[in-house]
């Protein structure tokens, strides 16, 4: 139970830091900035964890997990979890969902309803569908996915590996039956 | 050497999340909606891990507290890093984007792209996904958010309001 009790209260001092790195030292890579805040507290949650005794002080033995190296791990991936699947994905959610923003555009509008020719231009408060889609054009071109030639969007060789991964696993889902 | 009931409980929530996976992966094959059968067996797997980590410790006179919560703690876990990867394949319009580029030789243009990804099309397709998940609710040619859209989106509003992440989206 030591495990969960440090990384509980290491994520929330993530989120915590996550949220003011963000509101006042904004970087441009919010993603590398957020994986670094974690990679420091992780660093702190195991001089915590070494450093405490089993039972925190306060927990009953009928709780304490064994061995010991074994509650570490689990502390480490307890609070793994909570970054990449957490903390990281409501950050992608938020800042990237393109569902989510068509409901906050609709939650914004004083009727509570969008239709879709109103959120061809208005999307993403006013800033219309094309704009979503350049921000995703932005990353491709980013992470080295595609190049740009003149007119044309072409896969580089590591585009055209994440695409075939992508495409064999879309075949073996069946996903693209119909 | 007999594992301790820690190490029992994780390993227990770990082997059903594997059935869980495999499980999922063929009923998605097999042609089950996606979301309705991803809980369905998510939650059939939870209750199988319940029940094998409470008849373990039953079983070792140990006691039931700490291998459950380690249990449904290492399934959680499991399950916010499994889904986003499923949606990653199911939703993604960047990996769309270089799946169409793939099947259609490795190259198109600006305008072919946006045609098929900022359109009208593709907004359609999503304001029909989210009607059918329960978030909106069609009104004629407008749809409206339904008490789940609406909490939803309060809930990311106020994330993208408390981060400063702007319009997003």
């Amino acid at each position: 139970m030591k495990a969960i009790c440090l990384a509980s209260a290491m994520t929330i001092v993530l989120l915590l830091s996550v949220t003011i790195a963000f509101r006042f030292d904004p970087r441009k890579q919010r993603v590398r900035q957020g994986t670094t805040l974690y990679l420091a507290c992780l660093v702190v949650l195991i001089a915590v964890w070494a450093t405490t005794p089993d039972d925190l002080g306060f927990l009953p033995p009928w709780v304490l997990a064994t061995p010991s190296w074994f509650d570490l791990m689990l502390s480490l991936f307890f609070f793994t979890a909570a970054f990449f699947g957490g903390v990281l994905q409501l950050y992608n959610l938020a800042d990237r969902g393109f569902s989510l923003r068509i409901l906050i555009d609709a939650f914004e509008q004083p009727s509570g309803a969008v239709g879709a020719e109103q959120l061809l231009a208005g999307y993403g408060g006013g800033q219309g569908v094309k704009w979503m889609y350049d921000k995703r054009i932005h990353g491709l071109l980013e992470g080295d996915l595609v190049r740009r030639m003149e007119d044309r969007f072409v896969l580089t060789p590591q585009g055209i590996g994440v695409a075939d991964m992508f495409i064999h696993i879309r075949r073996f889902l069946k996903l693209d039956r119909s | 050497m007999a594992w301790s009931p820690a190490i029992a409980a994780f390993v227990t929530a770990v082997a059903w999340f594997g059935v869980f996976i495999l499980a999922h992966i063929f009923g998605w094959r097999a042609g089950h909606g996606n979301a309705p059968w991803l809980l369905t067996t998510y939650l059939a797997s939870l209750v199988a891990t319940l029940a094998s980590v409470v008849g373990l410790a039953a079983w070792t006179s140990s006691g039931f507290l700490l291998p459950i919560v380690l249990a449904l703690m290492t399934s959680a876990c499991l399950f916010v890093l499994y889904v986003p990867a499923v949606y990653t394949v199911l939703t993604s319009l960047s990996v769309q984007t270089l799946v169409m580029l793939r099947r259609r030789g490795g190259a198109l243009s600006a305008t072919e792209l946006y045609e098929r990804f900022a359109s009208r099309a593709i907004l359609d397709e999503r304001l029909a996904t989210l009607a059918a998940s329960g978030y909106l609710i069609a009104d004629g040619e407008r749809f409206r958010l339904t008490l789940r859209g609406r909490g939803l989106a309060r809930a990311f509003a106020f994330v993208k309001a408390s981060w400063k992440l702007g319009p997003g989206g």
